[in-house]
């Protein structure tokens, strides 16, 4: 009898005598409803894909009747439909395999977010203003197709411009066939976090213009440079199934960085490299560069460097992964190149334990967001991007957009970029709508699904409306189908190719393999003397590039290597800080030569001092009641500095300075949900209880 | 003996009763406005939520179960002394009993109404009640919060017959002096009180039992008090030292809130003449001694955490210590041990101020005590990810603020209906030699009028 | 016989992505408390990834540990609540009636876990959010502590689905909404009193260790320990 019970039992036997009812308390006193009368709810699944990144993930959404307010036809009323409550990740799906990372959790919020647009809206103010008077579809239709009637008749079809996210399926295929044909030029794509100089490399080594699919499951050696694969980078999902995979074995994972991510946080061991030299590294530990002269470049010891290649080549299959801040220097095609060399010199590519290449659908041609600032259009049509938000203050994205002469936004949100819109004709949700995807990796076949449930407002799905207006121009093109529908499940010959690429097919070909990049330093903004930091800034585990932060499930989702919520803050180097007498949550001034942010610090000890990091996500200043005026947006700090070869952004390529501004508040700016950040705090300082 | 108390002490004794002043107006007035805001201020609490409160995980409670175990602790100056200085036949106690045992009676009401401030959903407190219920759902009798219910519900009901038995003869003198509402109602709590001498003695064995009933009483409420923080694994709240450490705690802040009541009702009601500098002095005697032992258990609470380096409890001490409340718990050890030592231990500073400061000190570090007990422990438990911090809200000290004024406004009220030092205890006290004597000559209406012819006759 | 459901977590798997804290929100009913309240500590997440660093930069190093209620054997929880709000199942689960609770916060103060969360307020779904509500988990109401539930709503829909096929549980087929998101499977969820059951098996497993054991309250989840990479030579 241990001491619990003994409390229990003479408890009870002192007073069951007096009450006659307790006998054992556990079971007897307690059942306020007896189990057969719970009967749970009756469910359906249904299978959609998460739109929330590339990845594509398959989803299944649980669906269950339930009473909603619905807008049919500008009328409110109460109808009992199917309403998804959960989703959760696809069995049968070969990206998600039936997991789900935290976003995808939380893109059924989408659909039921309180600030969605729920019928078509014309500008009524001054642009940008916020003002907008509902209209019915006919109108917000007739009027679209006016305004291509006219560009049309001014014979100006190249003045329309499609600006989308760069996402790969039926979607996007369809909206390029339809400015083809229509006469415009190819759709723009934009994005933050763009890998596009690493397709690029890997067209150069590979022949491969996309990125790899990374067998990890069968890795035994693991060096990543970078790349936050367990994070935000790339197919998530399906690399963490693989890394669950990989850890069921003895593998080693070194990761290469300059800041402590999640990812990096999982390697057995973390190697600092100064930013913009992790290629160096890569091409050392390959044998293609002299191991003196990378230790020199990088920072990182000598020693370990050899001990790195003796392991990477004892200890295969080996494979090495770049993506992120690496790539994000003026030097990222030669940083992705020399990591390319690395995974040849490991002899695992297209071998298993290695990196593959999926058989892609044909890739939609796109132009890049540069090219439509140097030319404004007269109409752009925005397809829930948001690249005011996206792009450094000096591309002046806003101002150019001002001068677009008529803007329609399909997205479901009023965000920085859609306020400026003269039109909105919103989407469906991607539960009430047809979804499709063509993965870039794995061995995804392209994945289609119907609507999991009825809509719950007077939208209507982008590609129906697309073709609505095509069909109704004065000039129609001919020989559309009706629907998304109809064209999501048209049979197209180049599908009947095979799809599935086992592990171990090889690239196309090897042949570009022998080119060379030379390495060139990487440029930055801002001197060193003048502006002493790196600047990192990251796509943040929940908000990933911004376009997350209207979902208060992410918001409120500790941020999982500072446990913050709801906020933005400034990294620094823990002990860095304690020299420069910073405390955590501090007011941080960060300053670039673009401006200034102002957000509290967090102690970081997994930073190098020389640079202060900042998660983006935070900082709209109009993106529905959960994100507006919260925290501070670092890319509004970024310089305008491009990989040349691409005309992306090096949004790595940025120094800043740092002040501290104001002292911890109260009830902070820095909100963490976790106390303290080492498990023995040291009291020595009398800093331990800090939180 | 010089026979001090005769007519002119009655006549002081009645007059606050019976007259009313301006200073009362205000008091009520003044104390009243914070008790009303108070009031107000958990009726916005119980509209919207304990949210109001500054209350944050992990650390769930905080300032209202601080001045729960505060004013509990404060309720041990009365009953608890006065028992014990009736039990050993302390003459001096005879004009200090009823000031004290008043303080218990308030104290305990105020300080039991704390757990129901401080629950999620108030409206269910009754459900600690062991009432039988058609489900037949009891409550968790393994629970030390359904410990406390009874424990307390034992204190206040044993505190209040404490108080209320020996006012009855002084009930009964008001009523005889005064005519019209005042009769009726004083009439109405003296319960018929002849002044037989069966009724004294009846009046006397029941004191006598009252006082040694209420002592293990009085004792076993604090330590199960205690029980709510030391049953629980908590860093720092798991340690046998709790029970007596409490009782200690309690009894400290008993007597300082004692003394600082005396002083107030002595300037208040001009008492200079019955509340002499010796009761003080002896107070002050006695809040020294518990200054000490106090100070005794905190030196061996705190030196066996040090010593035994256990790392979940080290986190507790190092931020009471040096960390986040060090500056709280610094200003506790100065207002409960350094100030009482210092001013309590010379005879020169031993005086009326002198006990009065020291008593202030005591009673604003015992509750800093409380807080200390409760916030940093919960705070700092066995994962530091989960730690955390407390700041109280405006809500919260509002009602703090307003359970310190309805003590006063209480008391005020208090000594306006009922005579403050017991007559009857104070007369019989002329008698001591001869008790039973002292006891009828107490009274003012006894049936035989003539004075008592001899020790003997009366006996 | 009865269950005893258990969970283990496999620490060299958990990335500490966080997948895991969301879907908890999505099945649970977890409401989002705001920025303004999640300041003043008043978040909710049932299950926590914990990190913590170890060492300095460069030499740095982070350790995940998602804690959730460990459904203690002998759960300090359950004897410190005056009303029985929290109180042991048949299923070894440690159950709290929402409508039982008063609040004394008791529980969570006895857990040594913190994983006991409280409604300082009542939740706010701002329509349409309260279509995503789960049918099959009640809504808490202000003043009502709340906890990891082992996802019992749908223990008991499997269990449901069982007794009106004629069948058994199968080991695997139920998941509370963690451990089914979990990317790496780090998180496994089972029948501890079958011992072929892959909980049973990892909770045997060397490597297996209680969070605060030393505390005696008999969590019923088993945290299976990182192990640091070495060199294969040097076995």
């Amino acid at each position: 009898m241990d001491r619990r019970h003994f409390i229990k039992l003479t408890a009870i036997t002192g007073t069951s005598a007096a009450l006659t009812a307790c006998g054992n308390p556990e079971n007897q006193v307690i059942r306020f409803i007896p189990e057969d009368d719970l009967v749970p709810g009756v469910a359906t699944w249904k299978p959609s894909i998460c739109p929330l990144c590339s990845a594509g993930c398959g989803v299944i959404a649980r669906v269950m009747e339930g009473d909603a307010e619905v807008f049919r036809k500008g009328q409110a009323g109460v109808i009992r439909m199917g309403l998804a409550k959960k989703l959760e990740g696809n069995p049968e799906d070969p990206i998600s395999q039936g997991k789900l990372c935290a976003r995808g959790q939380a893109a059924i919020q989408i659909t039921y977010h309180p600030d969605r647009i729920g019928n078509p809206r014309k500008r009524s103010g001054e642009r940008g203003s916020g003002q907008f008077t509902d209209i019915t579809w006919d109108e917000a239709i007739k009027e679209l197709t006016g305004k291509l009637n006219a560009l049309t008749a001014g014979n100006d079809q190249a003045s329309l411009a499609f600006l989308t996210k760069p996402r790969r399926g039926r979607r996007l295929e369809l909206i390029a066939d339809l400015l083809q044909r229509y006469g415009a030029r190819p759709p723009v794509t934009s994005e933050l976090f763009s890998d596009e100089v690493l397709r690029r490399a890997n067209q150069l080594t590979f022949g491969e213009h996309q990125l790899p699919t990374f067998d990890l499951a069968n890795a035994r050696y693991v060096i990543s440079f970078g790349a936050d694969f367990l994070g935000t980078w790339h197919s998530v999902v399906l690399q963490s199934v693989a890394f669950g995979r990989m850890k069921q074995g003895r593998p080693k994972f070194v990761h290469v960085d300059a800041r402590l991510s999640q990812t990096a946080a999982n390697a057995d061991e973390f190697v600092a490299c100064k930013p913009g030299t992790e290629g160096l590294l890569a091409l050392a530990i390959a044998g293609e560069y002299a191991v003196d002269a990378a230790a020199e470049k990088t920072g990182v010891g000598r020693a370990t460097i050899e001990r790195l290649t003796k392991e990477f080549t004892t200890h295969g299959p080996a494979v090495a992964i770049i993506g992120g801040a690496p790539l994000a220097h003026t030097n990222g095609l030669f940083q992705a190149w020399a990591v390319n060399r690395l995974n040849l010199a490991a002899k695992t590519v297209g071998n298993p334990g290695g990196l593959t290449f999926a058989a892609s659908a044909p890739v939609v041609a796109t132009r890049s967001l540069k090219e439509l600032l140097d030319v404004p259009p007269r109409v752009l049509l925005l397809d829930d991007v948001n690249p005011v938000f996206t792009s450094p203050p000096a591309w002046k994205v806003a101002e150019a957009l001002r001068r677009v002469p008529f803007i329609v936004s399909f997205g479901s949100f009023i965000d920085e970029t859609s306020a400026l819109a003269d039109l909105i004709v919103p989407d469906h949700s991607f539960l009430e709508s047809w979804v499709d995807a063509a993965p870039e990796t794995g061995t995804a076949p392209r994945s289609k699904y119907g609507p999991v449930m009825r809509p719950l407002y007077d939208t209507r799905s982008t590609p129906d409306v697309l073709l609505q207006v095509a069909a109704g121009l004065a000039k129609p093109i001919p020989g559309l189908p009706g629907t998304f529908e109809e064209y999501v499940n048209a049979e197209r010959p180049e599908e009947n190719r095979v799809q599935h690429v086992p592990p171990g097919a090889k690239p196309r070909e090897l042949a570009n393999t022998r080119l060379t990049i030379a390495w060139t330093d990487p440029q930055f903004d801002g001197d060193t003397s003048q502006y002493p930091f790196h600047f990192m800034p990251y796509a943040s585990q929940m908000l990933f590039d911004g376009s997350l932060a209207h979902l208060p499930w992410l918001q409120e989702t500790p941020d999982p290597m500072t446990s913050a919520m709801w906020c933005s803050w400034v990294e620094i180097n823990e002990q860095k800080a304690r020299e420069l007498a910073i405390e955590q949550g501090d007011i941080i001034e960060v300053t670039s030569t673009q401006g200034s942010v102002r957000a509290p610090a967090f102690l970081n000890p997994g930073l190098a001092p020389d640079a202060v990091a900042m998660p983006v996500g935070q900082g709209h200043t109009n993106f529905t009641r959960y994100a507006t005026n919260r925290g501070v947006n670092p890319i509004s700090i970024l310089a305008p500095v491009t990989i040349p070869e691409t005309g992306t952004l090096a949004w790595s390529a940025t120094r800043v300075k740092i002040a501290k501004v104001g002292d911890k508040q109260t009830y902070d700016s820095l909100i963490l949900f976790g106390g303290a950040t080492r498990e023995r705090p040291d009291w020595t300082h009398g800093r331990g209880d800090e939180h | 003996m010089n026979r001090t108390l005769t007519k002119p002490f009655t006549d002081d004794m009645v007059r606050p009763v019976m007259s009313t002043t301006v200073w009362f107006w205000a008091i009520v007035l003044a104390t009243g406005t914070v008790v009303a805001s108070g009031a107000a201020a958990w009726g916005y609490q119980l509209w919207y939520g304990i949210g109001l409160s500054g209350k944050r995980w992990p650390g769930f409670w905080a300032l209202y179960l601080t001045n729960f175990v505060f004013w509990i602790g404060i309720s041990h100056a009365g009953t608890l002394i006065s028992a014990i200085l009736r039990l050993v036949n302390a003459g001096w106690r005879r004009p200090v009993t009823r000031v004290a045992e008043v303080i218990t009676v308030f104290a305990l009401m105020i300080g039991a109404m704390f757990p129901i401030i401080h629950l999620g959903r108030p409206w269910l407190a009754f459900w600690l009640f062991p009432y039988p219920s058609a489900r037949e759902i009891w409550p968790n009798f393994r629970s030390p919060l359904a410990w406390d219910f009874f424990a307390i519900n034992t204190y206040l009901t044993g505190s209040v017959l404490f108080l209320l038995l020996p006012m009855i003869p002084d009930f009964a003198l008001v009523r005889d002096r005064s005519t019209g509402w005042r009769r009726k109602f004083y009439g109405a709590l003296s319960f018929g009180w002849r002044g037989t001498t069966r009724q004294w003695n009846r009046l006397e064995s029941a004191m006598q039992i009252m006082a040694i009933a209420i002592l293990p009483v009085a004792v076993s409420v604090h330590t199960i008090v205690s029980f709510d923080f030391s049953m629980a694994n908590v860093p720092m709240w798991h340690s046998t030292i709790f029970g007596p450490y409490f009782v200690a705690g309690a009894i400290f802040s008993g007597i300082a809130a004692l003394i600082l009541a005396m002083a107030a009702l002595r300037k208040a009601l001009h008492l200079e003449k019955y509340l002499l500098p010796l009761h003080f002095e002896n107070l002050g005697k006695l809040l020294l001694l518990m200054s000490i032992l106090w100070g005794y258990f905190v030196f061996n609470e705190r030196l066996t955490v040090w010593y035994g380096n256990e790392h979940h409890e080290m986190a507790v001490f190092w931020a009471t210590q040096r960390g986040q409340y060090a500056p709280l718990y610094w200003t506790m050890v100065i207002c409960n041990f350094i100030i009482p030592i210092a001013l309590l231990s010379n005879p020169y500073t031993r005086n009326i101020i002198g006990c009065v400061v020291a008593s202030f000190g005591v009673v604003i570090g015992m509750w800093l005590e409380r807080f200390l007990i409760i916030v940093p422990s919960l705070a700092h438990k066995a994962l530091p990810y989960s730690w955390g911090t407390y700041t109280p809200t405006p809500v919260e000290l509002m009602i703090m603020a307003a359970t310190f004024a309805a003590m006063i406004l209480l008391y005020a009220l208090f000594a306006k209906f009922v005579p403050i030092i017991a007559i009857w205890e104070m007369k019989a006290g002329d008698f001591a030699h001869a008790p039973r004597q002292g006891l009828a000559a107490a009274d003012p209406h006894r049936i035989d009028a003539a004075a008592p012819a001899s020790p003997e006759a009366a006996s | 016989m009865p269950f005893r459901w258990g969970m283990a977590i496999d620490l060299n798997a958990c990335t500490g992505c966080e997948a895991c804290v969301t879907a908890c929100h999505a099945e649970n009913n977890i409401p989002t408390v705001s920025a303004e309240q999640a300041s003043r500590g008043r978040a909710m997440h049932w299950i926590r990834v914990e990190r913590y660093y170890e060492g300095n930069f460069p030499d740095v190093r982070v350790k995940f540990r998602p804690v959730l209620c460990q459904q203690c054997d002998n759960a300090p929880c359950e004897a410190v609540c005056p009303t029985y709000a929290a109180h042991h199942n048949e299923d070894g689960l440690n159950a709290q009636v929402y409508n039982r609770c008063i609040g004394t916060r008791y529980c969570a103060n006895a857990c040594p876990y913190n994983v006991r969360f409280f409604n300082f307020f009542n939740a706010e779904w701002p329509k349409p959010l309260h279509l995503q509500l789960n049918p099959d988990v009640s809504v808490r109401e202000v003043g009502v502590m709340e906890k990891c539930t082992f996802c019992v709503q749908r223990i008991k829909a499997a269990k449901t689905a069982a007794r009106a096929e004629h069948r058994a549980l199968v080991d695997g087929a139920l998941q509370p909404a963690c451990a089914q998101a979990c990317p790496t499977s780090a998180i496994v969820f089972g029948d501890l009193n079958d011992p072929d059951s892959r909980v049973a098996r990892l909770a045997r497993s060397p490597r297996g260790t209680r969070l605060l054991e030393d505390l005696g309250a008999e969590p019923k989840i088993t945290y299976l320990q990182k192990q640091p990479w070495h060199e294969p030579d040097a076995y």
